[in-house]
């Protein structure tokens, strides 16, 4: 919380921060507890906090993190056989997970609480408190000015008292023993409402979060044109509830893939756009709707969000065994290696049949082949414009039957004997020595999709709004006085003359305070004759 | 559409007039302190001379500078983004260049802003941060000379290391929070710049006021005989501080008060930090469209974290007694630091999903 305990050298305090009881005195258990807590509320733990975090965050920066890049980690982890488990146990691949980063943040908010519980109340009291009262002398504060008028102290006193209040100054009118009249005046309580609507809505900033981190879940799902998901557990290739999460949050709808496009920017291969056509239905009763999923264009469906969140290239192939009997005829999924889209991938036929056994396919594919200086292939550009696959073929036991998963991406080759290997373009066919035939029918694209709800999505947003509402209030907002002083001329002057006197006082240090003393003492009827001069230094 | 290569030499060639008058106005306003500074010591002498009219000449020619070369470098920025038929900030040699631009103007309006001799019925009888306002602020020209040199910095960064060609937005940028978020960020950043060159000023006036030598003097002399660091004693009052106080007096004389610098940098600050939270937010927004989450921890919205609670540290800690001043000049300028690893080593070193550099 800002704005606290500034020493005053004025005679009226005018701080927003609510003054705090003292601290109790004596001993005891309590007495103790009360001294920790305020100790522990105060903005000086405030600071040592936000720093802290800040240090805590920085480690989650540098060092590779699982949220973020779990094949990093285990790289790292392969590197690193000794200090790796080490920073594994101190949570230092999960930062953002670790319990002294959680701790950290909880202290914070509760520090946030035990500040915010108080200040709400005193600053409620405050703003249904009167202004106080005038000091004796006004000419004396730092901005004060003074004049001499016509107009009766009392008419003066009610006129300035209702046109401060139609400027939104809370403003009292006040009668003093020697027939002055007061109004003093008070303006700037938004700065303070602003500040506890900030540090309150940090909390439910909280909140949201904990909403989404509670009953949210993301899955992800790569789909071949042609192909689709609906939306439940079974179909996702990865999927994360969160820990209060049931399955019957999982809205109804599916999905398929018409096609996919990317293209891409022909002088130096970055992407230019990448879109899928779907067709989908939010409930299995529900007709059809088309749609183009596009990066920073999701599909929203009740109870969900559809992200299109990477591409690809399946290839389609043809596997005949000796005979001429069709053994596998469709697309196979291949991971891009980089941003070229060299890809690699793996075909497993488990029974050719007529005399052959399991049969392996690993492939490598360049969208547009060029030949590298040192005679290997490499990918020039992402787009299939001139796609070749260079394939081995590898006999032996493909491990089927073990009961182990099988990864769809990778062949371990050990104790499996290579074939031959050959390059193809779209069309072309490959005999094996068995007598099996492979044909590379065609290329087409795969998408990801990412499918995600975040229950406390609005709650964060709410949230987020009333931040920046409040720390505009807390910021820009200034808390200021304002009084004036009318009184009878003293006995042996003209006694129809009234001395007026006049002075502003502003807490925070947004700018432009004198001068809106100076409208306002101009819209009062300041007569230019007869001001009292004070000199400026 | 196809960049109009044309167009984009254009704003090329305009970024270097730009930074021609840029350099210019920092030589002229660094001639206008070292002119007062003589002046003030000739009158000192007693000498009559009339240099003090000459330097105030060539503060006057910078500040004419400064605004011929923004409004180049405008028309540089406007050039760039018809060449590529689309907003002007889609990499990090454009954002630069843009950051920049918000900074000039803010310092350009900071001048603008204060009103020529007006006479106002509120006099301050004594100085006092109640009731500073921009009449009873000095003149911010003193300003110029050193936010000129972090400007030409940045975009000579920008123009030679982090050059990108021109060309359209990667899918990931293609969105109408390309406006909203990352205008946000570039008027944070190019604030939380002038906040920092004035903080800067602010620790060395400080310093001054407190009668202790400027640092990097006491540095070199430490330097210069590092092996007996303990026979210079360099607290206020010694011979030694008050020897290289006086060499640099003339220039700590020209800066404004430390009260009065500390005062503009905040205000600085309490203008940028609602818009860097703001930035953050709508990021946030954004990348839960593109990205299907609002916050990840990606190294960037960490490093933006950070940031925001460098400057939440040094708002909370201008109100705290003993962190007061020095203290929080340091935490804003830690902040700041955070910021510059948060655009330099985040986009080009620490691989994340801002990876828009538009460098390889």
């Amino acid at each position: 919380m800002t704005d606290t305990i500034v020493e005053e050298e004025q005679p009226a305090p005018l701080s927003t921060q609510p003054e705090r009881p003292a601290d109790p005195a004596g001993r005891g258990p309590i007495v103790a507890a009360v001294r920790i807590w305020r100790q522990f509320t105060s903005m000086r733990t405030a600071l040592l906090l936000l720093a802290l975090l800040a240090l805590a965050a920085i480690p989650g920066t540098v060092i590779p993190q699982r949220g973020l890049d779990p094949v990093k980690v285990n790289s790292y982890l392969a590197a690193h056989p000794h200090l790796g488990p080490l920073m594994d146990k101190l949570s230092l691949f999960d930062v953002f997970a670790a319990p002294w980063f959680v701790l950290i943040f909880i202290l914070l908010f509760v520090s946030v609480v035990g500040c915010v519980i108080p200040r709400v109340r005193l600053h409620y009291r405050a703003m249904r408190r009167r202004p106080p009262n005038a000091p004796r002398h006004l000419l004396r504060m730092s901005a004060s000015t003074g004049w001499e008028t016509d107009e009766s102290p009392a008419a003066l006193g009610k006129r300035v008292h209702t046109m401060l209040r139609s400027s939104h100054w809370r403003a009292d009118l006040r009668t003093e023993a020697d027939g002055g009249v007061t109004v003093s005046a008070e303006k700037g309580y938004l700065r303070e409402t602003g500040n506890l609507i900030f540090h309150i809505a940090l909390l439910l900033l909280l909140v949201g979060i904990a909403l989404s981190s509670l009953y949210g879940y993301k899955g992800t799902v790569l789909v071949s044109q042609g192909g689709g998901f609906s939306n439940a557990r079974a179909d996702y290739d990865v999927f994360e509830p969160s820990r209060l999460f049931s399955d019957s949050q999982l809205s109804p709808f599916s999905l398929t893939m018409q096609s996919f496009k990317a293209t891409y920017n022909p002088a130096n291969g970055e992407p230019l756009t990448f879109k899928a056509d779907v067709h989908y239905t939010s409930s299995p009763t529900s007709p059809s709707k088309p749609y183009v999923v596009q990066v920073n264009h999701p599909l929203n469906l009740p109870g969900a969000k559809v992200f299109l969140v990477g591409h690809g290239y399946s290839l389609i192939m043809k596997v005949t065994n000796a005979d001429g009997t069709v053994k596998y005829d469709g697309p196979t999924a291949f991971l891009p290696d980089n941003s070229l889209f060299a890809s690699h991938g793996v075909l497993k036929v488990p029974s050719l049949g007529a005399g052959g056994g399991q049969l392996g396919l690993t492939g490598e594919f360049y969208p547009t082949a060029a030949v590298t200086q040192s005679g290997g292939l490499q990918s020039i550009f992402p787009a299939p414009d001139h796609p070749v696959l260079a394939l081995s073929a590898w006999q032996g036991n493909l491990g089927f039957n073990t009961g182990i998963p099988q990864s769809d991406y990778s062949l371990p080759v050990t104790g499996l004997k290579n074939i031959g290997i050959t390059q193809l373009s779209p069309g072309g066919s490959w005999k094996l020595p068995d007598g099996a035939t492979v044909k590379f029918v065609g290329v087409q694209q795969w998408a990801t999709f990412q499918v995600a709800h975040e229950p406390g999505k609005r709650t964060v947003l709410v949230a987020a709004v009333l931040i920046v509402v409040g720390l505009l209030g807390s910021l820009r907002v200034r808390r200021r006085r304002f009084w004036i002083r009318a009184v009878p001329a003293p006995v042996g002057q003209d006694p129809r003359r009234t001395v007026v006197t006049a002075a502003g006082l502003a807490r925070s240090d947004v700018g432009g305070f004198v001068d809106e003393l100076d409208d306002l003492v101009k819209q009062i009827g300041r007569s230019p004759h007869g001001a009292i001069e004070t000199e400026r230094d | 559409m196809a960049p109009n290569l044309h167009l984009a030499h254009v704003s090329d060639v305009l970024l270097t007039w730009a930074v021609f008058c840029y350099a210019f106005a920092m030589l002229g306003y660094a001639a206008e302190f070292a002119g007062t500074r003589r002046a003030a010591r000739a009158i000192e002498n007693g000498e009559r001379r009339n240099g003090a009219l000459y330097s105030r000449r060539l503060g006057q020619a910078a500040v004419a500078l400064t605004f011929i070369g923004w409004a180049i470098e405008v028309g540089s920025v406007t050039t760039r983004g018809l060449a590529v038929h689309r907003v002007p900030w889609g990499n990090m040699y454009e954002f630069s260049c843009m950051v920049t631009l918000v900074a000039v103007t803010i310092y350009l309006t900071l001048l603008l802003s204060q009103p020529l001799k007006r006479i106002g019925a509120f006099l301050t009888l004594r100085p006092s941060r109640h009731t500073m306002s921009w009449r009873s602020r000095e003149s911010v020209r003193y300003l110029g000379a050193f936010l000129m040199a972090p400007v030409v910095l940045y975009i000579g960064i920008a123009a030679t290391v982090l050059y990108a060609a021109p060309g359209p937005l990667v899918p990931a940028l293609d969105s109408y929070w390309i406006k909203i978020h990352v205008v946000a960020a570039i008027t944070a950043t190019g604030a939380f710049m002038v906040s920092g060159v004035v903080t800067l000023l602010y620790l060395l006036k400080e310093r001054y006021e407190r009668g202790l030598p400027p640092l990097h003097m006491v540095i070199a002399r430490r330097l210069r005989s590092p092996r007996h660091p303990e026979q210079f004693s360099f607290g206020p009052g010694t011979a030694a501080a008050a020897e290289m106080n006086a060499a640099s007096s003339g220039l700590m004389q020209s800066l404004p008060s430390a009260e009065s610098l500390d005062r503009l940098a905040y205000r600085v600050i309490t203008f940028a930090f609602p818009v860097w939270t703001f930035a953050i937010i709508a990021g946030a927004i954004w990348a839960e469209t593109a990205w299907s989450r609002y916050w990840g921890w990606d190294p960037k919205e960490t490093w933006s974290f950070i940031t925001w609670l460098g400057y939440a540290a040094y708002l909370h800690a201008r109100a705290t007694a003993g962190w007061r001043g020095r203290r929080a000049a340091m935490l804003s300028l830690i902040a700041f630091g955070s910021l510059m690893i948060d655009y330099y080593v985040v986009n080009t070193v620490i691989t994340g999903l801002h990876s828009y550099a538009g460098i390889s």
